[in-house]
């Protein structure tokens, strides 16, 4: 299937910008520059060399150096005057909503804030698109952990886990995450002796220490908040909203209601979601989701009946 | 010399526009401009027919991709040719203003750009990235140990975004749950991005009130709707609650040793009973502290309201009984 017309007039139009910027550039450069291979470079050379005014006479055509071109060196000769075009509407959202997202989570060093001081500036009018933190961090522990992640240290944190048990522990930062808008940490938890994904804004704390990490970081590309098992959920469609925003989550409407599956990756907070719905559930799979989902509802009632209430 | 492609006939019809003195006309640009197919006074009437309708076709189609990649196409009526409406592109509206960005705000920004993954808005934030970086300089990113995803429905969010540029009404199907699945009008005025989910905030025509709509929640095509710069949105966000409200009600709850910490930050300490550390906590949402309080999973109890104590139980009770079945 030939590129799609609009993301390559984009690097057509972003070839001559570059050039007329910063002058000649050889193919490869240009290839490492807009991120493909040195043979559509070319082919996007050959396309505006021949591209130009009604008439397209030899005047009337974006020009190269036809001696540079045979060394695999791109130098304009003629633009035309033609320039990169300003951020449409969709793109200035999809950059700033996501680069938004990413400070809000709290991930983001300055240079966040920077680029999208930068963007905003360039972007006439009015934008579009507002971000609003969902989350709030400590910055200070945030730096923390950046520098523990660029000096190979392990740090101490401070955590609040997913069922609100504070812990210290001694983590390896290796990376900042922000999924969905919520920041996070993967590391090595020495606590655990293992590698655990941590939620920013569940830290409280966070000093570096002089010690170097051991674990070997690793090279996934993914997430580390991988799902440990798939459950399936039937809810009514009151329920529906508790299950909109999970990660990866399918959707369906059928006659008995919508059913949601989704993976797991923290039971915890899955169990705290199906308890929040509980009317609105028909039916909760697997086995091991409906056996966490009951002993925390036993707990909940345990805790409910126990007797002296003092009226406030 | 083979046809060329779209590419570079959109390039040929920017550079035709921009170059334009006054205007071009249809007839002129399918006559002109490169990749057009031109009439042929040998052609039979059926055929000139069909070839026309191609034209027009394909026109239409450069004209929103042009729209889309944020080429303000202006048409211009001239009374001394017969009203015919003819185009052109104003170069200074059109062209990206230079940025200059750091390389490692650089880094960041391209981290952004690959947020939204596949969906809908990936597209417009990869071609952003390459309008952004097209005048930078060419060295190395900085490395950067950060990384980003989006995994909530975005679909809808291009379509809306055009319609909050151009003032138009948008016609979409809404799925609430409190009323079901209904067809929604909506004067779109913004899109507000909070955690993972993406909002719209519009005027609903029918209910003739503000109202925020999530995008995850609307099903299928975007349709804009009536004439472009119908309407102004207000600037600001007046009257739309995305912020917490104001707590004003008080519930009792005992917190067991080393949890709780979030209601402990926010509540008032009034002494231990037993195992119990009783706090006075502030609130303006029992569903959200309900909801809080079933997740700390029996490490939490409401001495008050009673009303917050039944929920509690309510919810666990019927949880349970599904967990059992």
């Amino acid at each position: 299937m030939p590129e799609p017309a609009v993301p390559r007039l984009t690097r057509l139009l972003g070839i001559v910008t570059q050039l007329e910027e910063h002058g000649e550039a050889s193919f490869d450069d240009l290839a490492r520059h807009f991120g493909v291979s040195r043979e559509v470079i070319k082919d996007d050379i050959d396309t505006l060399w021949v591209s130009g005014l009604p008439g397209y006479g030899t005047t009337d055509l974006l020009d190269f150096d036809g001696y540079a071109y045979e060394e695999g060196i791109a130098r304009l000769v003629e633009s035309l005057g033609i320039r990169q075009i300003r951020l449409a509407p969709a793109e200035a959202v999809a950059l700033m909503g996501a680069l938004g997202s990413i400070v809000a989570s709290g991930v983001a060093s300055t240079a966040a804030e920077g680029a999208l001081d930068a963007l905003r500036d360039a972007v006439k009018g009015a934008m579009a698109v507002t971000v609003v933190g969902a989350s709030t961090t400590d910055q200070a522990a945030v730096q923390a952990l950046r520098e523990g992640i660029e000096t190979s240290r392990a740090v101490v944190v401070t955590y609040i886990d997913a069922r609100d048990r504070r812990t210290e522990r001694v983590i390896e930062p290796h990376r900042l995450v922000a999924l969905d808008g919520i920041g996070y940490v993967e590391c090595f938890c020495r606590r655990a002796g293992d590698y655990r994904t941590l939620r920013l804004d569940r830290l409280e704390g966070a000093k570096e220490t002089d010690e170097p990490q051991a674990a070997p970081r690793r090279a996934s590309e993914g997430f580390a908040l991988e799902p440990q098992y798939e459950a399936e959920v039937m809810i009514d469609l009151a329920g529906r909203w508790a299950f909109e925003d999970l990660p990866g989550v399918e959707l369906e409407e059928t006659p008995d209601g919508v059913v949601a599956r989704f993976g797991v990756a923290n039971p915890q907070v899955i169990v705290a979601r199906l308890l929040a719905v509980g009317p609105h559930l028909k039916k909760v799979g697997p086995a091991d989701l409906r056996a966490q989902l009951a002993e925390a509802a036993e707990a909940v009632l345990a805790s409910a009946s126990i007797p002296g209430k003092d009226k406030a | 010399m083979p046809a060329p492609d779209a590419a570079e006939r959109l390039l040929n019809l920017l550079i035709a526009l921009t170059h334009a003195r006054v205007r071009m006309t249809r007839a002129e640009i399918r006559a002109t401009v490169a990749g057009y197919d031109p009439i042929d006074d040998r052609d039979d009437p059926e055929t000139a027919r069909k070839r026309t309708v191609a034209f027009e076709r394909m026109f239409e189609r450069d004209k929103e991709d042009l729209r889309r990649l944020g080429v303000p196409l202006r048409t211009v009526t001239d009374a001394t040719h017969g009203d015919e409406i003819g185009y052109v592109i104003d170069a200074g509206d059109a062209t990206m203003p230079p940025i200059t960005l750091s390389a490692v705000e650089r880094a960041v920004v391209a981290v952004a750009a690959d947020y939204w993954q596949n969906a809908a808005l990936g597209t417009d934030a990869r071609r952003a990235l390459i309008k952004i970086t097209s005048s930078a300089a060419r060295v190395e990113d900085e490395t950067v140990h950060l990384a980003a995803r989006s995994t909530v429905g975005v679909d809808a969010a291009p379509a809306l975004a055009q319609a909050i540029a151009d003032g138009q009404a948008v016609r979409f199907t809404y799925t609430s749950a409190t009323s079901g699945k209904a067809e929604r009008t909506v004067e779109p005025w913004r899109l507000v991005v909070r955690g993972g989910p993406l909002y719209l905030v519009g005027l609903d025509r029918d209910r003739g009130e503000p109202r925020t709509y999530r995008l995850s929640r609307i099903e299928g095509a975007v349709t804009a709707v009536g004439d472009r710069g119908a309407f102004v949105a207000p600037s600001g966000l007046a009257g739309i609650h995305l912020e917490a409200a104001v707590p004003t009600l008080t519930a009792r709850i005992g917190l067991r040793a080393e949890s709780g910490h979030a209601i402990r930050r926010r509540g008032r300490f009034l002494r231990s009973e037993g195992e119990w550390d009783i706090y006075d906590v502030s609130y303006c949402d029992t569903e959200y502290l309900r909801d809080e309080i079933l997740g700390l999973a029996g490490a939490a109890r409401v001495v008050s309201p009673e009303t917050l104590a039944e929920a509690v139980v309510a919810h666990a009770r019927a949880a349970l009984e599904v967990a059992h079945a």
